[in-house]
């Protein structure tokens, strides 16, 4: 028996990025048929038909009072999100740096993140009138620990020998942070934004929901009311495609600010 | 041949001890005591566990001793360590940023120094060049191999224009060609800067290439015994072999003695 195996020639890489495509978009057409086939024995009220729910994303698309309700709920996410980053990096940092720190704000943030959001949503209702500040409060809260936790973990992972190598060019504490411990934590801050794009998605709906008039939650209240589930699951849609497109967005960002990674995926 | 030269650094009766989370105690530096005169190369050399980092540490002000001193050029070290970038130290690994090139990393201490940045760069560069990577200037340390690496982290160490350069087994993770060719260049770089080096090193060599006087420590750190390396020793191979021997002898004995103390 011969040991020499004669190589296979190597995919093209156009064949390699088909596949790639296929092997992303496969299951969501299974899905589809799957619905498109429940949809010819079901009711529209339980299974609407693809058409109609592809009517009803061009309608939110194209109607400027619909879409309008669909940008000021991102923009809530998207300062909700960028708000956690401006609180909780600070915090976290802290919490890696200082053991007082640590000890004091640890309990705090848990309990905090053990608090469910629809509590926080009740919460804010009674506490304020303001329903920007409801909603910002609920997103903010929930946000805030991962990002605080995803931080402190940068700070206590970082090499040990870099502190070493960086103090013994006599660096000054805040030199420390500016060279060496923020460059290095950065990465944990993609990772706790990406984490609270999800978060945020998850949560904004039920906070405007309860408190709010304007927005997403607002619109599927509505289609709720009328048992209009094409509208339903045309703003879900929409909602999964915007945190996609957030989280690509955050990814593309930590691609250029962390360059000096390279493309990991390139290393298997 | 340092007869003449004045003491540049005077360790005293130093002695460091670190308590472990079980509650006991274990000695790094036991009643230490040399002089370093200006302009010499001393190579240290001893068992793993002999205190020599935690001396460096000492000597660049990041730990204290429990008692003696460390003085340089007369003063205490904390004294001396006040004006940054006059001691540098050049570590067994590389310890580059990886975000920033080569040329950002030389300036790293230069940049702590309070240096502006366009003489910094510009004297990184001048330094980069000197250890053979002028091409390199901005390339990323995951670019570069780990003799390129190494060249940089010295570069880094005299970038800042010390007086002292501590050397933490700063070519033993290099392979034997690459050490070889980096340490020729650090001698030739050390002796056109007219400074003072220590070494710390396991190979002995290393020791008797680069010092002018090879200390043999034992464990925890004490100064068991001291070679003087003649000028051109390291050329003349009856003479590094009675060095070697000498020193093994002496690294033997301290042994002996660690266990018997044991």
């Amino acid at each position: 028996m011969s040991d020499i195996a004669v190589a296979a020639p190597a995919p093209s890489r156009l064949r390699r990025g088909a596949v790639r495509v296929l092997k992303a978009v496969a299951p969501f057409a299974v899905l589809a048929l799957a619905w498109q086939t429940a949809s010819l024995f079901f009711p529209p009220i339980l299974f609407p038909s693809l058409g109609d729910i592809a009517k009803n994303i061009l309608a939110i698309l194209t109607t400027w009072d619909m879409l309008s309700q669909g940008l000021i709920t991102f923009a809530r996410m998207l300062f909700a999100v960028m708000l956690s980053l401006v609180i909780g990096v600070p915090i976290g940092l802290a919490m890696g740096l200082w053991r007082g720190a640590d000890d004091f704000l640890r309990p705090i943030i848990k309990f905090i993140m053990g608090v469910p959001a629809l509590n926080w949503v009740i919460i804010v209702v009674i506490w304020f009138s303001n329903v920007e500040l409801r909603i910002a409060f609920v997103l903010v809260m929930l946000c805030v620990p991962v990002t605080v936790f995803c931080v402190y973990d940068g700070v206590r992972s970082i090499d040990r020998k870099l502190t070493d190598m960086v103090l013994s060019f006599g660096a000054s504490r805040a030199q420390y942070i500016r060279l060496l411990l923020w460059p290095f934590v950065k990465s944990f801050a993609f990772t706790a934004t990406k984490l609270n794009i999800g978060n945020a998605v998850r949560t904004v709906i039920v906070a405007e929901l309860v408190g709010a008039p304007f927005g997403i939650g607002r619109e599927l209240d509505l289609a709720k009311n009328v048992f209009d589930m094409a509208m339903v699951l045309a703003w879900t849609l929409i909602m999964v495609a915007v945190a996609i497109m957030m989280t690509h967005g955050v990814e593309a960002l930590e691609r250029f600010v962390l360059r000096w990674r390279g493309d990991h995926h390139d290393r298997a | 041949m340092t007869a003449q030269s004045p003491v540049k650094i005077r360790i005293e009766k130093a002695k460091k001890s670190f308590i472990q989370k079980s509650g006991g105690a274990v000695e790094a530096i036991r009643e230490l005591t040399f002089d370093v005169a200006d302009n010499e190369y001393v190579a240290i050399v001893g068992p793993t566990g002999a205190g020599k980092s935690v001396l460096f540490d000492c000597l660049l002000g990041l730990k204290s001793l429990d008692s003696g001193r460390i003085t340089i050029d007369g003063e205490p070290v904390e004294k001396f360590i006040r004006k940054k970038g006059r001691i540098a130290r050049i570590f067994q690994e590389d310890r580059l940023l990886p975000w920033l090139t080569a040329t950002d990393n030389v300036a790293l201490g230069l940049q702590i120094q309070g240096v502006p940045e366009a003489e910094r760069r510009e004297r990184a560069r001048e330094w980069l060049r000197a250890v053979g990577l002028g091409p390199f200037t901005e390339a990323l340390p995951s670019e570069m191999s780990g003799g390129m690496r190494q060249r940089t982290n010295i570069a880094r160490a005299f970038a800042t224009g010390p007086e002292i350069i501590l050397l933490d087994e700063a070519f033993s993770a290099l392979d034997e060609i690459t050490a070889m060719r980096l340490r020729s260049d650090f001698r030739a770089l050390a002796r056109r800067q007219k400074m003072t080096f220590l070494i710390v090193t396991h190979a002995i060599d290393e020791a008797i290439y680069l010092g002018t006087r090879i200390l043999v420590f034992g464990a925890p750190a004490r100064l068991v015994h001291e070679v003087a390396v003649p000028e051109g020793a390291s050329e003349n191979q009856a003479e590094v072999d009675r060095i070697r021997a000498e020193i093994r002898h002496w690294i033997s004995v301290s042994g002996r003695d660690a266990s018997t103390a044991a």
